[in-house]
């Protein structure tokens, strides 16, 4: 977890520097401190309540993982502190946990509705899948698609849960290609991804590959080429503060050769909590009250965030098809 | 179903590669080597750094992995494995999964934990038998260890060093009486065995066309269950239990999917340890002891504690932390305090019945979900719940374990390890999804949840936990359970049992595991199968190793340490897995009976 650590905390420091040189909230200036919770609960509950403990601590981001953030969530809500799981994509971190818990992180039930959807409008009507057999992500991410694509009339002609720390899948891919379907979807992330498309061409399936995630090992794997996968943040998009955030995060990075969704929530996260302070002010009260009110802050993800307070979660979050051409994932308009 | 066996095979041929390397050396050194694991990631990112940022071409870059593999591991064996291999297997191992701990982090700080595209260096689907494609690299691989197997069959056979080792892995002492330079022979297998691993890492990454730092730790604990089936110090074994093993794999993820890769691999190990308790190929011990035996017990006598200190220790951490100590403080406390429930609960197999059971995870985990179960569905109170969780985990882990207890030395470790990974592996087929809202302790309606009230709901069970352990201790049963451990053979020869006693001592210990993972369960309020890992495991066992194997209040001592350090570490991420390591080696290597023990 370091590397998606350190490209978090550098979409951070950058969205940090930015608005200190705007002025901060109302001339404050905002300061991030960071703790290593290893995406490990035993850490996640520890930091949870030295943060909780630190007065100057008005709001926190994260846990990374919803694994680690959900059983921090109890202690955040007793210490009435603000958590902030911009990156929790598992919908029980909202749905269960209490007014403290947000997320502008689209849930997996939503994306994978989603891509069901967009597949049958592709034309096809069979696919073959496997799922990362996880409690905190994939199996509540295959549940959403399974539901959908029973209700749309998409065939999944079998379903194969696997583990990310398999590292080799043939004979999980012999069978989920073995009734004939016309395209594959894999629920999951980049590096599995990487490993599953790979041993899927290599075992000789040809169909559309529904999968995969904006992320290096992936997008560098040849066989991904042509991979097409629902996406809220572009690289490439025309955008102008797309673009005007990706210049000044390779020019403050040099280093980095991709931006990904990764760092653009990261940084809309932290300007989401800036226009929060602004409007109730930087307590911890002040910024839970703020959360329930903003509206349409500037997003580079979104084009514009507005929460529905019933769920936390954004309102009818949006997905653009993207396709995997040449190490970079572009609109697919096909 | 061709395609299944070939890519069973192709897959064997990792692990038969990988098995060797275990193999040999634990045939020449007595010591399960886990910093052979590390080599298989390590190996890996070496290759793809010379092949894809250096660009050299793969027929340089791949003996250069050998060489820096090999090159590692004699330096591992001359600082930390051989010193202390000499008086104590067991401290080896340990110090390996400790050595392994600092390979992994320092490759992941030198490469980042990010996964990489392995480049395709040779055509891997351009081949096909029935519907299954390979290509020229799955032919090269397995040709390479055809290649390899032979000569080192015919070095073995035929070379001095070779005929060397087969002399000291069949007994080290007549070696050594022999004028065989058992050191020699040692570092050389040491070398083979690193370079064996590199090699494996290096073909896995071609395989599947993805390399991370941290690949190794599966791949390389299914090379151990390989040499483990094929029979520990038996390479020819350890070729077969590689291949069968890939192949016994791959159908059984055909059949029962990926998700239960890990129970078909440990059911397997289980089966043939019960039908054949050395392995396939392995000799089978008539009598041997454990290794714990007779090494950590006689290492020393444990420090005499004077009285004063425990009212002292009983006041500094039931009253003066709860009422001075802020949440933070608190809260890490209550994973001190509950870590050192397990642990003591441990120290009556691993201590006094000399078993070194490396699955511990698995009845903490059988005692949180018990426990939240109970309170989530059925409206039990947690107070009720408690005890509950400690039985179930108790009896479910013993009737488990059951069929174990007749394999003797490092293979019960390796059951128990493999038990503890199934375990949770069968949790998480089963249920998934996590359990949500875990109900709090209530008192009289009043909900215990604060981090005051956790840490003293911790606290009391920890005394409850030292004065049951004491007394099972000063009990005539404590001391048939500890004779058990001193002398097995002695104690069988005076009509103990000594199965069935370290069959209650596991049992005991599941109790306490059971409890600590109900208490962590409520805590949390949320579980889900990745909380309960194989490192959750080796925790409770380096705990206990680092404080005193036999002494409960060892267990706290060396949770504060444990727990404690791992939290004052937080400043550098990156060095806390290191350090973590390190101190672990320099413990075993200067107080091989645990802090709490004098030398003698």
């Amino acid at each position: 977890m370091h590397n998606m650590a350190n490209s978090l905390k550098k979409a951070f420091d950058l969205a940090v520097e930015q608005v200190n040189d705007g002025g901060g909230i109302d001339g404050h200036p905002v300061a991030i401190k960071y703790e290593d919770s290893q995406s490990d609960p035993k850490q996640s509950v520890a930091v949870a309540q030295k943060f909780v403990g630190d007065d100057s601590i008005s709001l926190v981001f994260g846990d990374y993982s919803s694994a680690a953030s959900i059983p921090a969530s109890p202690i955040y809500t007793a210490g009435k502190l603000l958590q902030y799981g911009f990156n929790n994509s598992n919908p029980n971190f909202t749905a269960k946990g209490s007014d403290y818990q947000w997320s502008t992180s689209i849930t997996t039930s939503a994306s994978y509705e989603w891509t069901a959807d967009y597949i049958k409008d592709q034309g096809i009507t069979s696919v073959g899948v496997t799922y990362l057999n996880t409690a905190d992500w994939g199996v509540p991410a295959y549940n959403a698609f399974k539901a959908e694509a029973e209700k749309i009339g998409l065939t999944i002609t079998d379903a194969e849960g696997v583990l990310d720390t398999s590292d080799d899948y043939r004979p999980s891919l012999s069978n989920a290609v073995a009734g004939k379907p016309e395209a594959f979807v894999h629920i999951g992330y980049g590096p599995d991804a990487a490993k599953i498309v790979t041993q899927l061409r290599a075992i000789g399936y040809d169909g559309t590959f529904y999968g995969g995630q904006d992320e290096q090992s992936f997008d560098a794997t040849p066989d991904a080429v042509g991979s097409i996968v629902g996406a809220q943040f572009l690289e490439t998009s025309p955008d102008a503060a797309v673009q005007a955030f990706v210049t000044a995060f390779k020019k403050k990075y040099p280093s980095e050769t991709d931006v990904t969704g990764f760092e653009a929530g990261a940084y809309d996260a932290l300007n989401v909590a800036v226009a929060a302070a602004k409007i109730g002010g930087t307590t911890r009260e002040g910024l839970l009250e703020g959360f329930k009110k903003i509206k349409d802050v500037p997003s580079i993800v979104y084009g514009t965030i507005t929460f529905d307070t019933a769920t936390r979660r954004i309102a009818s979050p949006k997905l653009t098809p993207t396709i995997l051409k040449e190490g970079k994932w572009i609109a697919y308009t096909g | 179903m061709l395609d299944t066996l070939i890519a069973g095979l192709l897959r064997g041929n990792v692990y038969a590669l990988g098995a060797v390397g275990i193999s040999l050396v634990f045939g020449v050194m007595n010591v399960v080597n886990f910093a052979q694991f590390s080599f298989f990631g390590l190996g890996a990112m070496l290759a793809w750094f010379f092949i894809a940022t250096l660009g050299l071409p793969f027929w340089l870059a791949l003996p250069l992995v050998l060489v820096i593999c090999g090159g590692l591991g004699l330096v591992i064996n001359i600082t930390v494995v051989r010193p202390l291999a000499k008086f104590l297997p067991l401290a080896a191992m340990l110090s390996t999964y400790a050595v392994s701990q600092i390979l992994d982090n320092a490759s992941q700080v030198a490469f980042s934990a990010q996964f990489r595209v392995f480049p395709a260096v040779l055509p891997t689907s351009n081949l096909q038998i029935g519907n299954m494609r390979f290509g020229t690299s799955d032919v090269v691989m397995l040709g390479t260890t055809a290649v390899l197997m032979v000569a080192m069959s015919l070095f073995l056979k035929y070379g001095r060093i070779g005929r060397a080792i087969r002399a000291t892995s069949q007994d080290q002492e007549a070696a050594l009486q022999m004028g065989i330079p058992v050191a020699l022979v040692q570092h050389v297998s040491f070398v083979i065995a690193s370079a064996l691993g590199g090699l494996a890492g290096v073909f896995i990454a071609l395989y599947v066309g993805v390399a991370n730092p941290s690949s190794g730790l599966n791949i390389g604990l299914t090379a151990f269950v390989a040499a483990t089936l094929g029979g520990l110090g038996s390479l020819v074994g350890a070729v077969i239990g590689g291949f069968v093993l890939g192949i016994l794999e791959s159908f059984g993820i055909h059949f029962f999917g990926d998700t239960s890769r890990q129970i078909i691999i440990f059911v397997i190990l289980i089966v043939v340890l019960i039908v054949r308790p050395g392995g396939l190929l392995g000799k089978i011990p008539l009598i041997s002891t454990e290794p714990l035996t007779g090494t950590f017990l006689g290492k020393g006598r444990p420090f005499r504690i004077p009285r004063w200190v425990w009212p002292v220790a009983f006041l500094a951490i039931g009253v003066l932390i709860p009422l001075t100590g802020n949440n933070y403080i608190l809260t890490t406390g209550t994973q001190v305090l509950i870590y050192a429930i397990i642990a003591a609960g441990f120290t009556v197999t691993a201590g006094q019945a000399g078993v070194l059971a490396l699955g511990q995870a698995g009845p903490i985990a059988i005692g949180a979900y018990i426990s939240a179960a109970l309170t989530l569905y059925l409206d039990f109170s947690f107070w009720v719940a408690l005890p509950i969780a400690g039985l179930v985990a108790a009896i479910v882990a013993s009737i488990l374990a059951s069929p174990i207890w007749g394999v003797k030395g490092h293979y019960i470790s390796i059951a128990t390890l493999g038990l503890g990974i199934a375990i949770v592996a069968v949790i998480q087929l089963v249920v998934p999804q996590g359990l949500y809202n875990i109900p709090v302790p209530q008192w009289f309606g009043t909900p215990l949840s604060t981090p005051t009230a956790y840490y003293l709901i911790d606290f009391g069970v920890l005394v409850v936990t030292l004065l049951v352990m004491f007394r099972i201790r000063s009990s005539h049963l404590g001391k048939v359970i500890s004779s058990v451990g001193s002398d097995e053979v002695a104690a069988l020869a005076s009509g103990v049992r000594g199965r069935d006693y370290k069959a209650l001592a596991f049992a005991i210990s599941a109790f306490f595991a059971g409890i600590g993972g109900s208490l962590l369960a409520h805590q949390y309020t949320y579980i889900d199968p990745t909380i309960f890992t194989m490192l959750m495991s080796l925790l409770v066992v380096t705990i206990v190793i680092m404080g005193g194997v036999g002494l409960p209040y060892g267990a706290v001592v060396g949770s504060i340490i444990l727990i404690g350090a791992m939290e004052l570490l937080r400043f550098t991420p990156e060095l806390r897995i290191m350090v973590y390591g390190l101190v672990l080696i320099l413990v075993v290597r200067f107080r091989p009976g645990g802090i709490l023990v004098r030398n003698s």
